[in-house]
């Protein structure tokens, strides 16, 4: 009877063993099982500053004003302030996915910062284009979206934390007014180990 | 063996005190703004959640650019502070789920007896249904 009964628990506890040896498996990207570090920005962080922006920019209706919808966007600079090295298209490829789904805005990937496009190739059939047709067909920018990325540290006994903020401007490119503007600050605490680095 | 005693009932009373904040509030009472209400549908597979906090209402709004827009009225039942995530998802005339870049599961906090509004802007103007979901820290 005891051999049986040790025998259940020794098969049932089998696949908890094995499972438990697994080293790796997927998780939902941004879902509540990611890894949250205080020092680094996460993907979560990313996605969450995309969707605020989002939300608040499509809410705002300021995308809405232009003369012949949908409104044509150009990506300008978003400043690293924060002691990382970090992909700034994390944030605004979200969000300009994000803007091309709700049909409100599109990016042109034929202009950039100091000339360069984002898409050589398109830029160069569209000059193409141009010259052949003997007309200037490129659509120039109803706004432009700027920001700046950046991190404040504080440190309490062992307790650390980190708040990103996520700055974004939305600029009319005629009057070089700022028509919306947007927010979004993360703040992350944890606790420094006692011992190791 | 007193000593012992004292400092134990001591560490509880400090546990409480820093355990627990709850949250006073003040408004207006005649309400300028009328929120238009919408029926909600609930499943509560998390009781323990549901215990803690709990939802008020649900309202709802169109944006200037006519996209949809929910807030969620959340109370915390409990004195002590507690941490959810929830996440949004969007649905368009058809019942079918509109997948969006920027949908992220969002941590969240709620003081001893606060009542907290979340929100949420639909990615498209196609979206006509909701749901949010709810997890507990």
């Amino acid at each position: 009877m005891k051999k049986t009964v040790l025998l259940s628990i020794l098969a049932a506890a089998i696949p908890f063993i094995v499972g438990g040896c697994a080293s790796a498996h997927y998780v939902e990207t941004g879902g509540s099982e990611s890894v949250v570090t205080v020092g680094q920005i996460n993907i979560q962080d990313y996605i969450q500053a995309a969707n605020a922006a989002t939300s608040d920019l499509l809410a705002s209706g300021a995308l809405d004003k232009v003369a012949t919808p949908p409104a044509v966007l150009a990506i300008s600079r978003i400043v690293n302030n924060t002691g990382q090295q970090i992909d700034t298209d994390l944030l605004t490829k979200k969000i300009r996915v994000a803007l091309l789904n709700s049909g409100k805005a599109q990016t042109t990937t034929t202009m950039g910062l100091g000339g360069t496009a984002e898409d050589p190739m398109a830029k160069g059939l569209q000059q193409e284009n141009e010259f052949m047709n003997d007309q200037k067909t490129t659509r120039k920018p109803d706004f432009t979206l700027s920001g700046k990325i950046i991190q404040t540290i504080a440190r309490a006994g062992s307790t650390r934390q980190a708040t990103y903020s996520f700055q974004l401007s939305l600029t009319d490119a005629k009057t070089g007014l700022a028509v919306w503007e947007g927010e979004k600050e993360i703040t992350k605490q944890g606790a420094r180990p006692a011992v190791g680095f | 063996m007193k000593t012992r005693i004292i400092l134990s009932l001591a560490g509880m009373v400090l546990l409480a005190v820093t355990g627990c904040t709850s949250v006073n509030t003040i408004e207006n009472a005649q309400k300028e703004g009328q929120r238009q209400m919408v029926s909600d549908q609930r499943v509560i597979t998390d009781t323990s959640l549901a215990r803690k906090v709990s939802f008020v209402g649900v309202n709802q709004a169109m944006t200037p650019g006519g996209l949809l827009k929910v807030q969620i009225e959340l109370l915390n039942l409990k004195r002590s502070l507690q941490r959810f995530s929830y996440q949004f998802q969007w649905f368009d005339a058809s019942g079918m789920q509109i997948n969006n870049v920027a949908s992220p599961t969002i941590p969240d906090q709620i003081e001893g007896g606060e009542s907290k509004f979340i929100s949420g802007v639909a990615p498209t103007p196609a979206c006509k249904d909701f749901r949010v979901k709810f997890i507990e820290n």
